[in-house]
């Protein structure tokens, strides 16, 4: 083989090689990476030093409800009710393992009845009109993985949370028995204990979560025309779901999601006590998150399919993510 | 050994070329994939020869408001009597050739429509009665089932597309209204007599009888941007005849009957004109400008033909379309009526998931 083969032999040799080795980059994960990923391929908990800023809205008009005996049924009477809730949330990572939730959400409800009333040939229009607007009740969260993904195919937590009676409890501006200020607080301290569950099958993230709030005693006035404040104690409640999320591309994933709650009956500590009546639902909640870069937007609706007691309206809910 | 070292630098000299060669691969200018994401921008206004499109959707509409019939606007949550509006649908289109499209499609709505709470207060000197009467219309049901065929322009889109859309509506829906579930409850406290009449008439969907429509469109891209008008004219095939029921209340326990009646549908006219802006491959954003009007048609009450009010409508839908992968896409646009007269005026979020398959294509 004379000179010039050779050396054509020598460039084919690293022309082949080299063809070989440009297979074998690695892949480096740099904070900014973590940041964006999604709710399938994110940790359940934030990573240490991270910060989550986010605004979940909720929308629901109240047009049909699920009786006492669990029938669906239309409001009858002429009456217009709306509520929404802007939910603030600041989630901190304190370590890989312990994540720390700050909640609190502004509340913008509208409730309007009106009435003819016809009274020896005279008629009467009555109109009830009742808004509530302002800051309602916030929440502060931790959850902490107890079997973290790291280590196994799935993760288990725990999450504390306790509930702050911030918002306004009472009615306010009562103009009369009819025009008066909605409250936009339940009035009372709550403490909850969840714990889920969550295995990543990529595209797939199957999870399950079962919770239970304590609703402590308080004191409220609780129709407008109470001169008084009464005590009172909301049914405790329980919680659970099963959820499976799935990537339908890199960066958008279906949410899927069936819960239950079961509110206990609860009481009105009047002369002679009130009960508050029981409710549960059964709910499918379908929906749709965008992971664009470290911004998060999604949007769901939560179907009520059973239940006594509830609003078989769906509720829309719109969230904004952005991790800093 | 002369040989040998030729042939393995012969070997060596295919297998480094090849590398090169394996990047010139000639790809297919409109594979299946190529036109299952091609943008908004770029494709004709009726489905590729051989592609199947499943469309389904639901709007949700909230009737807070209405246009009288002087066009002013009437906040129907002031009186309670605001209601929501349920609409699902589902359609599906084949694309026969390149030109020809089929499609047919059906509908499922829910609404409830209350009206003003009267209570009616009657006392004597020893005791007092009060009678409460809740008025409750529900719509609900499947839709008519409508099939149609689109022609377009011979051509691959380019820059402009026209098509034309011929379809029927078969009255393949339970349009007559079933009968009311009226309840009445009653409760006595001291002197006072307290009943509760809750009216409730079960109305169905679907218009009755056979229905055409008639709708051309045109579609003009330039680099990103894309305007599209079309223009809709549903009309009905002849008069229809349904039932009105009626109910008389006795003893605390309601009695019903129905009537015959006879109506002629309006006819309904739409035109839309949107603003497309292709701001990616996959995300097309739109702006979308609706005016609906009804002209014509007849109610008979009573043995007399009443003429249906004119209805007109204007709305403005802003909207997106975000291809998630080559077969699904999702379409969303949010609807804010202008103007209008002797209709709902409803604020109403319409979501459709499209799924896009060409089963006889590799």
């Amino acid at each position: 083989m004379n000179q010039s083969a050779k050396t054509l032999f020598i460039i084919c040799l690293l022309r082949v090689l080299s063809s070989s080795l440009r297979g074998q980059t690695e892949q480096l994960l740099v904070p900014s990476d973590l940041k964006q990923q999604t709710i399938v391929t994110e940790p359940v908990t934030l990573r240490k030093g991270f910060l989550r800023m986010g605004l979940l809205v909720n929308y629901r008009i109240a047009d049909r409800f699920f009786d006492n005996s669990g029938d669906k049924q239309y409001y009858r009477n002429s009456t217009w009710s709306s509520k929404s809730a802007y939910g603030i949330t600041l989630q901190y990572g304190i370590t890989d393992r312990l994540q720390a939730d700050l909640i609190s959400e502004y509340m913008n409800s509208l409730e309007e009845t009106q009435n003819t009333e016809v009274v020896a040939g005279t008629t009467v229009v009555t109109v009830d009109k009742h808004r509530g607007i302002g800051l309602g009740d916030s929440h502060l969260a931790l959850k902490y993985q107890i079997i973290p993904e790291k280590e196994r195919r799935f993760s288990f937590s725990g999450k504390m949370k306790m509930t702050f009676p911030t918002g306004a409890k009472n009615p306010r501006n009562i103009r009369s028995e009819n025009q008066y200020d909605l409250p936009v607080g339940d009035g009372t301290f709550a403490l909850g204990l969840n714990l889920s569950a969550r295995i990543i099958v990529y595209p797939y993230s199957f999870s399950g979560y079962s919770a239970y709030t304590y609703n402590f005693k308080g004191t409220k006035v609780i129709r407008p025309t109470d001169t008084a404040e009464s005590e009172f104690k909301i049914g405790n409640l329980f919680e659970t779901g099963v959820a499976g999320n799935l990537h339908l591309n890199e960066w958008i994933v279906l949410g899927n999601e069936i819960n239950y709650y079961n509110e206990g009956q609860g009481v009105i500590e009047y002369i002679t006590p009130e009960p508050i009546p029981s409710s549960w639902a059964l709910s499918y909640e379908p929906g749709l998150v965008f992971q664009v870069h470290r911004f998060r937007l999604g949007e769901s609706v939560k179907i009520p399919v059973f239940g006594k007691n509830v609003p078989a309206d769906p509720l829309f809910v719109i969230m904004a993510q952005y991790i800093f | 050994m002369k040989n040998v070292s030729a042939l393995l630098l012969i070997i060596l000299l295919s297998l480094s070329l090849s590398y090169d060669a394996a990047g010139q691969k000639v790809t297919p200018e409109r594979d299946k994939y190529v036109l299952l994401t091609m943008p908004y921008n770029q494709r004709p206004l009726n489905l590729y020869r051989g592609q199947v499109q499943a469309n389904a959707g639901y709007k949700f509409a909230v009737r807070a408001q209405s246009f009288n019939a002087d066009g002013d606007l009437v906040y129907l949550k002031n009186y309670g009597t605001g209601s929501v509006y349920h609409y699902y649908f589902v359609n599906l289109r084949y694309g026969l050739t390149s030109f020809i499209e089929l499609g047919a499609e059906t509908n499922f709505l829910r609404r409830g429509i209350r009206e003003a709470s009267v209570t009616v207060v009657s006392t004597t000197l020893t005791s007092a009665e009060r009678i409460t009467v809740n008025k409750l219309t529900e719509s609900r049901g499947m839709g008519d089932i409508f099939l149609y065929t689109a022609l377009r322009l011979p051509v691959q889109y380019k820059w402009f597309d026209i098509d034309i859309t011929g379809g029927i509506f078969l009255p393949t829906s339970g349009y007559e209204p079933e009968i009311p579930s009226n309840t009445i409850t009653s409760a006595s406290l001291a002197s006072e007599n307290t009943s509760t009449i809750n009216l409730h008439y079960n109305n169905t969907n679907g218009y009755g009888v056979p229905v055409y429509l008639l709708a051309t469109a045109s579609k003009i891209s330039y680099k990103d941007f894309t305007v599209e008008a079309e223009w809709t004219m549903r009309t009905p095939g002849k008069e229809g005849q349904n039932i009105r029921w009626e109910e008389t209340l006795a003893e605390k326990s309601f009695s019903y009957y129905n009537q015959l009646y006879s109506y002629l549908l309006s006819d309904i006219y739409t035109f839309d004109f949107s603003l497309h802006y292709q701001a990616t491959g996959w995300f097309n954003l739109s702006l979308n400008g609706s005016f609906f009007r009804t002209k014509g048609g007849w109610t008979e009450y009573w043995g007399n033909k009443y003429r249906n009010p004119e209805k007109k409508l204007i709305n403005l839908e802003p909207g997106f379309e975000l291809q998630i992968s080559p077969g699904l896409k999702i379409c969303q646009l949010a609807g804010f009526p202008l103007s209008g007269k002797n209709n709902d005026a409803p604020f109403y979020m319409f979501t459709t998931l499209s799924y896009s398959i060409f089963p006889f294509m590799r």
